[in-house]
């Protein structure tokens, strides 16, 4: 696969908006910004892999107040009613809606795994390189989404 | 008019309840495809639809989707992946396993209001 046949930041933008004007700011109350030049404290990382033709993981990282955010508005819930539970499955949920949108993009046939949902940087993905990255910002909590390529022998671009 | 919604994923059961109660339906939820047919056994009547995910645990939405088409007590009911799998091949799978509608996340209010039509389960005086 080429670089020029990798999704691009302004795709997973695209895929990004799409899933958070659908499942969490579906009235347009607060939009997300994208493009953000912001470092994320990464909390809480969920991330689902992509096996196949093509092998990584779309990876959706973000700080704790940015992960209830998601879980309060997905399950319509207060925050101070949230489990730890209804988080990660928020936030596994989003990871899986962006990363079977971005699967799209990529050489088929492959399949998507489950969600997995990690605290702070605990999640490991051994051999895999970054080939794109964006960084969102929703209710003022910075958002990260990264696409990891898992062969040796990958295309990888700058990430800026 | 009753719908079942299955999905693994606490909070997408709970956005699609949402879009189906404003639809008038009644909705009932499993957490993967062999809860559901828990569900669907102890229900006192079959749904109308089952919007159903594609990836889950135990039993996936493509193995539910087969099960339940060989079962006459549910031939009635509409089965509607609803999934982020979008490659051609997953959806000609799904198709043929007895489908009748395929649904992509992140979908709107609208994209499940037009499926519903679709299928001809328009509540009267719901759907505008």
């Amino acid at each position: 696969m080429t670089v020029d046949e990798l999704p691009t930041v302004e795709q997973l933008n695209m895929i990004a908006e799409d899933a958070w004007s659908a499942y969490l700011d579906p009235e347009g109350d607060t939009p997300l910004e994208i493009d953000v030049p912001e470092a994320v404290p990464v909390e809480l990382s969920a991330s689902v892999a992509v096996v196949g033709a093509w092998n990584g993981h779309l990876v959706v990282s973000c700080s704790r107040n940015g992960s209830r955010d998601v879980a309060s508005a997905m399950l319509a819930l207060p925050a101070d009613e949230l489990s730890a539970d209804d988080i990660g499955d928020a936030l596994g949920e989003l990871a899986n809606v962006l990363g079977g949108n971005v699967k799209s993009l990529l050489p088929a046939p492959s399949t998507l795994s489950l969600p997995r949902v990690g605290a702070g940087d605990d999640e490991r993905w051994p051999g895999s390189v970054e080939v794109c990255q964006t960084v969102m910002r929703w209710r003022g909590e910075p958002f990260r989404v990264s696409l990891l390529h898992s062969e040796q022998n990958n295309t990888t671009r700058e990430v800026a | 008019m009753l719908a079942i919604v299955i999905d693994d994923s606490r909070a997408m059961r709970t956005i699609l309840r949402r879009v189906m109660t404003g639809f008038g339906f009644e909705v009932l939820e499993a957490g993967n495809g062999r809860e559901a047919l828990d569900v669907l056994a102890g229900a006192e009547s079959v749904p109308q639809i089952a919007l159903i995910d594609w990836n889950m645990p135990e039993m996936n939405g493509l193995e539910f989707v087969t099960t339940v088409r060989k079962q006459p007590e549910y031939r009635d009911m509409a089965l509607v992946m609803v999934t982020t799998e979008s490659e051609h091949g997953q959806i000609v799978r799904a198709l043929a396993a007895g489908a009748h509608e395929y649904i992509i996340k992140p979908f709107t209010v609208d994209g499940i209001g037009d499926k519903l039509a679709l299928l001809g389960l328009t509540a009267i005086g719901v759907i505008q």
